[in-house]
């Protein structure tokens, strides 16, 4: 009784522990390093369906951050002097540039959930950005 | 002893059978269990169907190599597995294992059919106690105390969550008995993501929890059960608002994955901030009956079959799930599901 055996397939390279990478780069280098960590590692495994939970992770920490601020949905960002005299330094995106049209000083965080034709998480993530990048500012 | 002496004294019936349902070689628990007969059932085994190919056919149609599948033989059910392929005889063989799971066929599906039924008859009179509880809450200017409103607030929360259990149970009951089928109508992703949020809205807002969603309008329409991917989606909102502390975010979101220019599969992601899972826990959350050992912020803890159930209905969609987790950061289940044109 002899058997027919199939070639083996050539071993898969090995898959990262990104739950260890992500938690430790987190905690060394914050969200924002992380996440730009993420969108590198995406693009050298394009298939790896956990790889977008991560970043989604680190972008709903990201987001939660933000909203975390002491008057919540009461907060009303302003443009910041930098972004005010030297825009171009600033490289936005299309939702980015969308979205700092409709700052104004006066419109709390719930009217520009409200006016943004994004939906909520993207909008919120955008202002984090903005903020993170220095273009905006949130008083206390 | 060769490998043929031990295959001839082993208590389970095997044989070598060919791709015209021929039996090249038996051993004595093959020929005692199913004597000169085989030939008879085996041919049944070879012809085709309505299209379909018979139980013999799929051994060699397959790649599956540790394919097994329930064969019905002379009144009972025998559970029939490939051991490896041989090429001994002339023409394509296989050497095939038989098992009789007749007892253990009848209990499964005599489990199944209990279930159903108590399942079916909680929900009536479970039906009945909700629409009371909403009939008396929404009287407006009623004259009953604010604490008797809070008591029948929560048992209107309670009572929402027995039926959740219940269907739970239901769903799996209809998994486990087979009579689980998916529909191919064309559905719109978006439309899915944006009912499952918001009926989990209320829940979250009254646990301060915010529940987001977090795709754009162009998700592509995909072929399936909407009711089957809406109760999904709600399973996994539902699983992260129990492990989703106060002040919390939980976002729902639609990636689109193209191949070039036409989209590919859609990857939906139900993200939240709780404590996470244990990295030697994660791959069995999908496992029926399993829970993590991080105790539920709230509702209990549950059948252990939400996410079995969501596996199920996604797989018979073609499509898979994953999960990612950071203890004390948070989690995300990520569910692909194929891009399909309806018929």
């Amino acid at each position: 009784m002899s058997s027919v055996r199939t070639p083996s397939a050539p071993p898969a390279p090995p898959i990262p522990e990104w739950s260890r990478l992500v938690g430790d780069a987190l905690k060394q280098y914050g969200a924002w390093h992380t996440y730009g960590k993420l969108m590198e590692a995406r693009a050298a495994y394009p298939n790896d369906l956990s790889l977008r939970g991560y970043t989604e992770i680190i972008r709903n920490t990201i987001v939660r951050d933000f909203m975390s601020h002491p008057k919540g949905m009461q907060m009303v960002p302003k443009l910041s002097a930098e972004f005010l005299t030297n825009f171009d330094r600033f490289n936005l995106s299309a939702q980015e540039g969308y979205l700092v049209s409709l700052i104004d000083g006066r419109l709390d965080l719930q009217k520009l959930l409200i006016l943004s034709p994004f939906d909520q998480f993207t909008t919120l993530f955008n202002l984090a950005k903005l903020q993170h990048e220095r273009a905006i500012t949130i008083p206390q | 002893m060769n490998n043929y002496t031990i295959a001839e004294n082993l208590k389970s019936p095997i044989a070598i059978i060919t791709e015209r349902g021929a039996v090249a070689w038996r051993n004595h628990a093959f020929a005692q269990q199913f004597g000169t007969d085989a030939q008879q059932w085996l041919k049944e085994g070879v012809r085709a169907v309505a299209g379909e190919s018979g139980w013999l056919q799929g051994f060699f149609v397959s790649d599956d190599e540790q394919r097994t599948v329930d064969v019905e033989i002379e009144g009972r059910t025998y559970r029939v597995e490939r051991i490896l392929a041989v090429a001994d005889y002339g023409e394509p063989a296989v050497a095939l294992w038989f098992e009789d799971v007749t007892a253990q066929r009848e209990m499964e599906q005599a489990k199944s059919d209990f279930t159903s039924m108590i399942v079916h008859d909680l929900r009536g009179p479970l039906s009945g106690i909700q629409g009371t509880l909403e009939f008396v809450l929404s009287q407006e200017g009623s004259k009953i105390d604010s604490v008797y409103t809070d008591l029948l607030q929560e048992a209107q929360r309670e009572s929402e969550r027995m039926m959740a259990l219940i269907n739970e149970l239901l769903d799996f009951s209809k998994i486990e008995s087979g009579n689980f089928t998916v529909e191919s109508e064309p559905i719109r992703m978006a439309g899915i993501l944006k009912r499952a949020v918001r009926s989990l809205q209320s829940v979250a807002s009254r646990d301060e929890i915010f529940l987001l969603t977090a795709h754009g309008r162009d998700v592509p329409q995909i072929v399936g059960s909407v009711e089957k991917l809406t109760q999904a989606i709600i399973n996994l909102i539902s699983n992260s608002l129990k492990f989703t502390p106060k002040g919390g975010l939980i976002s729902v979101g639609a990636q689109i994955v193209r191949n070039g220019e036409s989209p590919e599969a859609i990857v939906v992601t139900v993200t939240d901030s709780g404590m996470g899972i244990k990295a030697a826990e994660i791959q069995q959350i999908w496992e029926k009956y399993k829970q993590t050992r991080n105790k539920s912020l709230r509702g209990g803890g549950g059948t252990g079959l939400g996410l079995y159930i969501v596996k199920q209905i996604v797989e018979a969609h073609g499509g898979e799930v994953t999960v990612a987790s950071i203890e004390g950061v948070g989690t995300s289940m990520v569910v692909r599901l194929p891009v399909k044109r309806a018929a």
